[in-house]
């Protein structure tokens, strides 16, 4: 894939409780800003094919969603659209597929777009109704943790983390302190207000050792990218963004079957894989968007990608090595946790933080950058069985 | 919600897995699953036979869950337990007056137990309980 692909536009709303939006609105506006952030014009009959991430919409029961949804919304009726849902990676893997359908030489210019609406039900039925992390057919059993969802899941990792790694509640709430405090920056963030150790510490006890504020929010939002061919980027942009790699890792989708609760392999394998294909180190990289759905689940996965050795993200966190301004900023857009997951618009808002930061245009959370190279990671579904990882890079 | 009705064939398809607690064991990798399959989930071996699962074990991991599924009574403590001879089980531990009792690497054994009552339906399943002798 390295030196075919190039994003030449990215686009999103405000991520949060958008009552007056429909799915459609979501959808048209994100669509929209991604037209207009495309700095030479873009004729939007030049895209000729387009993938749309969704989850929720018959998981949820709010109507099922297919390819033409998008096409009827967005003006493009007639092209190839597919409807794609691949769990919390959904937005990563839309993306993926869209840069797939460019590297392969079928289309020249291609659509990703992902949108989410969680909040016009209440948490339980939203990402709790489809079985959240738990949702396979065996998980759904009653003598199998029937519908657990994703907190117990990631619980019972922070727990282990906690007894293999000792890793303590203060260490997970960190995540918290740092990711909020990277919100507040967002003009795009669900939550922007800062909190302390002691506030996450004493909110509810969702499942121990996690608390509320350990906890991403439920959130309606919508994302999209154009890519296209990377010898035709620069006709329509001075600053495109190139992909050097984008890949899917997958793990057991029954918890029991995995082996260690320390480590996710499904995060191991995307990073890995996409690293390869990129032909680059964990240590060439400037920043990273991970997916923090829980505190804890943000050490894993800077540990899990590659940019800590097992056991030892906490210590790094705590001295700051992934602030906004640290060694390896971790999160600049404030994460799941303060940016929000609106589960099929997330991977494709953090590509739109990516870009906007590869491109220096990210105002006050401007991270500082060396390779001009930066990340997307997803991580979910059933037993966190598939992980979805990207690297963009400002030269090809 | 999407969990199974009590009258629903997930929980007569499953049956000799849950009350019987039959798995299966991968000749080629050792590892040990359930329900039965054709296919290893770790290696894709065939060479698979039926293993029987242990009843007892030790505590993996475990959480304390204050928002659990509806029909459950807050708090639920979901466990992931390593059985004695080999395999590793989900479950939700019972007769533990206080959450603070349980730890991970604790000895712990399956009971039977109605899990949930659904539509007037009673559901049975195996829960865990710690052991009394602890060594």
């Amino acid at each position: 894939m390295r030196g075919k692909v190039a994003v030449i536009g990215v686009g999103m709303i405000r991520f949060g409780e958008l009552f007056e939006q429909s799915l459609e609105n979501m959808i048209q506006e994100a669509y929209l800003s991604c037209l207009n952030n495309i700095d030479k014009g873009l004729d939007p009959k030049e895209i000729k094919a387009a993938w749309f991430g969704q989850w929720s919409g018959g998981f949820i029961g709010q109507g099922a969603q297919s390819g033409q949804s998008l096409a009827t919304y967005v003006g493009l009726l007639g092209i190839p659209v597919t409807r794609l849902e691949n769990a919390c990676p959904t937005g990563g893997d839309t993306f993926r597929h869209a840069c797939l359908g460019v590297a392969s030489g079928a289309y020249d210019i291609v659509l990703a777009l992902g949108a989410e609406k969680m909040r016009d039900k209440p948490s339980a039925e939203s990402l709790g109704g489809a079985g959240g992390g738990g949702g396979s057919e065996t998980g759904n059993h009653p003598a199998w943790m029937m519908g657990q969802g994703g907190p117990a899941i990631q619980a019972m990792h922070a727990t282990r983390q906690m007894y293999e790694l000792g890793y303590t509640m203060e260490d997970f709430a960190r995540v918290a302190v740092k990711n909020h405090h990277n919100g507040t920056f967002c003009p795009y963030a669900h939550y922007r207000f800062e909190v302390t150790i002691e506030q996450v510490l004493n909110s509810y006890t969702v499942c121990w050792p996690l608390h509320l504020l350990d906890c991403c929010p439920q959130t309606d939002g919508a994302a999209a990218a154009i890519v296209c061919r990377a010898d035709l980027a620069k006709n329509f942009t001075d600053k495109p963004v190139y992909v050097l790699g984008s890949n899917i890792g997958t793990d057991h989708s029954q918890l029991w079957d995995r082996k260690s609760f320390v480590e996710q392999l499904s995060t191991v394998r995307a990073a890995k894989g996409a690293f390869e294909m990129a032909g680059i180190q964990p240590k060439d990289v400037d920043f990273a968007e991970l997916h923090d759905c829980f505190t804890n689940t943000e050490l894993m996965n800077i540990e899990d990608v590659g940019f800590a050795r097992k056991g030892e993200a906490a210590r790094m966190l705590k001295d700051g090595e992934f602030d906004m301004h640290g060694r390896l900023p971790v999160n600049p857009s404030g994460g799941l946790k303060a940016h929000g997951h609106p589960i099929a618009a997330t991977g494709l808002g953090q590509v739109y933080e990516v870009v906007t930061q590869l491109r220096e245009e990210a105002d006050k959370r401007q991270v500082k950058l060396k390779n001009g190279i930066g990340v997307q990671h997803n991580v979910g579904g059933p037993a966190f069985g598939v992980s979805a990882f990207t690297i963009l890079s400002r030269s090809p | 919600m999407t969990q199974p009705a009590p009258a629903s064939p997930v929980f007569w398809r499953f049956n000799a897995e849950v009350f019987r607690l039959i798995g299966i064991r991968c000749r080629k990798c050792g590892h040990i699953s359930y329900p039965r399959t054709k296919i290893c989930h770790e290696c894709g071996s065939l060479d698979l036979q039926e293993y029987q699962l242990s009843r007892t074990g030790t505590i993996h991991t475990f959480c304390i869950n204050w928002a659990p599924p509806p029909n459950f009574e807050p708090p639920i403590i979901p466990v992931a337990v390593d059985l004695d001879g080999g395999g590793r089980y989900l479950g939700i531990m019972t007769e533990a007056s206080t959450p603070e009792e349980v730890k991970v690497g604790a000895k712990v054994e399956m009971v039977l137990r109605k899990m949930i009552t659904d539509r007037g339906l009673n559901v049975y399943g195996y829960k865990f309980r710690l052991v009394e002798d602890q060594q």
